[in-house]
């Protein structure tokens, strides 16, 4: 009682300051305001190896030694590999562009296996019902495919805009109904009455694809054709510049009497007829028959293009090649460690996964502070 | 035709578990706020880690049906550093997620050697002195303990979900993770925990598939049920007893596949195999039809949350 009555009031010096270090320090995110192209592609290259180291440890964990995926990986660039590759990047090309078109008009166009199966199956009817002479059955059997692709997607687009199902639901929905229809197709009134597998019986030879100089599939030519035509459509057209507009203020667009609905629905058709297009190659140049499995696994390539070429279909090319060299690579594996082919999808997602991760290294800066 | 309409009733609520236990999984994840697509990888991963269980362990289901709410959960925690710590756009993580899911179980289903082999499984319990009575019995009481544990699952979850304070902070951060930050939750902590939690049921969903219903695991057996979940979530606007009786209704359409066949009418096999899709299709057509409110589903549902970051 007396000690604290001798205590002043207030002290006359300000206590010491006894500062306890913390022990621990903590993380804080800073948003970066803008980072110069060279330290993104540094952060997206980083990333990109992260993803590839781990996809190759799950590898040596499941039985594949590192080195040898190396050599594997070179001798797919070996001359007569190099041409399944450029025969694989066709489809994977198309289905990129696909995805990235629709993408960029905010649809998330997920059926592009579904498109890719009408696209086959309107194709394989213009062969099996020999509709037109046998010079023009070529380019008939690919304006079936790009228009069964579009509609398949512009079913989907109806759906959201009349009855506002999502787009990611009715799409992949619409992929299991257009495989069931080609299953239904395929061993019924279509069955090959000669092999009795399930499968269409073979397209003559003027209804196929065929190589071109240099071992170089036509395919090729048409996937292109297709990247110029998106190109010009996204970078140089009224269209593409009406697509920036929507994608980046949709009231504004309708304000300034932009024809929304109509552009909208173009990009996406563009989508979907990429997508049947690739159906149409995957049919007409290796398998030259309607088969069973022509579009399995081509949505998820198509969503990884897209998002590595960041939807620009001039990129959507290289990126589409390289992606080719990972799909030839996941077959030779398939024949040499019965390695499934699921292998690919999975690698695949874990780039997305690292990539992704790199666009938060992007905006973010993180700091220790103590 | 009488017994084709009780063997067909007696057959849904089997089909119906896996809709409704992954439904209400991604009920669980999407009222914080998070918009999750991951349903039909976690589904994969949760029946292969059931059906490797059953063949390595050899034990009992229930050890199995564990290891695939566990398994599940674990690769979730994937798509909550994703989404929630790294704040990757939310379709493009759930998709990624969903893909490697089904490469990496098509992986080592194969590479274990564990593709087409018969389990042991779950036997259905007989409640002796109910499941005798005629029809009802058969219906109601033979089914697996499963089915009884699903209704018991969802009575905890509505009760966890509205009538407990986590429940309750778990829908503030989903609603308006902006507020319940500032009223001092955790908003990363309370996602993570959303996510993880609805994952295990996810899981369960999928390890009832390969454990319970078919005994067997085959590479991606799940077949798109996952994203019928995801539509039968917005079909019951984000409320677990709608999506419990959207999860019977469709369980009712698939079980009428095999019992068609057998009754010998003669249908088109795979364009019955659509019908659970056409099916989906229509109830979403029916939802948008029907609702041209907008619905209610979670203010911030798909909405990375940023501290103090302006909008």
């Amino acid at each position: 009682m007396h000690d604290r009555l001798r205590q002043p009031a207030i002290p006359m010096t300000p206590p010491a300051v006894t500062t306890t270090p913390r022990r621990f320090g903590r993380l804080t995110l800073d948003v970066r305001q803008n980072v110069s192209p060279w330290k993104q592609a540094a952060f997206v290259g980083g990333s990109l190896l992260i993803g590839l180291v781990v996809s190759v440890a799950i590898l040596a964990v499941t039985g594949i030694p590192p080195l040898t995926l190396g050599s594997e990986l070179a001798g797919v660039l070996v001359a007569e590999n190099l041409r399944g590759v450029l025969i694989q990047a066709a489809p994977l090309i198309l289905v990129g562009l696909g995805a990235s078109l629709a993408f960029r008009i905010g649809f998330w166009n997920l059926g592009i296996e579904g498109q890719m199966v009408f696209g086959g199956i309107f194709a394989a009817a213009i062969s099996i019902y020999d509709i037109g002479p046998p010079a023009t059955r070529l380019v008939l059997m690919g304006t079936a495919a790009a228009i069964g692709g579009m509609l398949w997607v512009l079913l989907a687009a109806f759906l959201k805009t009349r009855f506002r199902v999502n787009e990611i639901i009715a799409t992949l929905l619409l992929n299991y109904i257009a495989m069931y229809f080609l299953f239904h197709l395929l061993y019924g009134t279509w069955q090959d009455a000669k092999t009795a597998f399930p499968q269409s019986s073979p397209f003559r030879p003027f209804e196929r694809l065929t190589d071109i100089a240099g071992g170089v599939n036509s395919g090729l030519l048409i996937a292109i054709a297709g990247v110029l035509a998106a190109g010009w459509l996204i970078h140089l057209s009224r269209i593409g510049f009406y697509t920036r507009f929507i994608s980046a203020n949709p009231r504004m667009a309708r304000i300034v009497n932009i024809p929304v609905q109509a552009v909208t629905m173009s990009i996406i058709a563009a989508s979907g007829a990429c997508a049947g297009l690739a159906g149409f190659i995957n049919i007409a140049s290796q398998e030259g028959r309607l088969t069973q499995s022509f579009s399995n696994g081509y949505v998820f390539s198509g969503v990884l293009i897209a998002f590595l070429s960041r939807n620009d279909p001039i990129v959507v090319a290289v990126v589409g090649f390289l992606i080719a060299v990972l799909f030839i690579t996941g077959q030779t594996l398939q024949v040499f460690y019965q390695i499934p082919f699921t292998m690919v999808q999975m690698i695949e997602a874990i780039i997305v996964i690292a990539v992704a991760s790199s666009e938060f290294l992007i905006r973010h800066r993180i700091r220790w502070i103590r | 035709m009488n017994d084709f309409l009780i063997n067909w009733m007696a057959n849904a609520p089997v089909t119906a578990v896996p809709y409704a236990l992954a439904a209400l999984g991604l009920i669980v994840s999407e009222r914080s706020g998070v918009l999750n697509l991951t349903a039909e990888g976690l589904m994969l991963i949760g029946a292969l880690a059931g059906a490797g269980t059953c063949l390595t362990l050899g034990g009992h289901p229930a050890i199995a049906l564990l290891a695939a709410m566990a398994a599940a959960s674990l690769v979730s925690l994937l798509f909550a550093g994703l989404v929630v710590v790294l704040r990757i756009n939310q379709v493009i993580a759930g998709l990624a997620v969903v893909f490697f899911c089904q490469g990496f179980t098509g992986l080592i289903g194969t590479l274990a050697k564990w593709q087409n082999k018969q389990l042991t499984g779950l036997a259905p319990l007989k409640l002796w002195p109910l499941s005798e009575i005629p029809a009802v019995g058969r219906i109601l009481f033979t089914q697996d303990p499963i089915v009884y544990l699903t209704v018991l699952i969802f009575i905890a979850v509505s009760f966890l979900l509205f009538r407990t304070m986590l429940g309750l902070r778990i829908r503030a951060v989903g609603e308006n993770p902006a507020a319940a930050d500032a009223a001092g939750t955790s908003v990363v902590l309370h996602r993570i925990l959303a996510i993880v939690a609805g994952s295990s049921l996810i899981g369960l969903a999928g390890g009832y598939i390969s454990v319970v219903s078919v005994k067997l695991w085959v590479t991606g057996m799940t077949g798109g049920r996952g994203w019928i979940a995801v539509a039968l979530v917005v079909f019951a606007r984000w409320a677990p007893w709608p999506a419990l009786w959207g999860a019977l209704l469709f369980g009712c359409i698939e079980a009428l596949i095999p019992h068609v066949a057998a009754a010998g009418i003669r249908v088109p096999q795979y364009l019955m195999l659509m019908t659970p899709y056409l099916a989906t299709l229509a109830v979403m057509i029916w939802v948008g039809a029907k609702d041209r409110s907008g619905g209610r589903e979670p203010g911030a549902l798909g909405q990375p949350h940023v501290r103090e970051e302006r909008r």
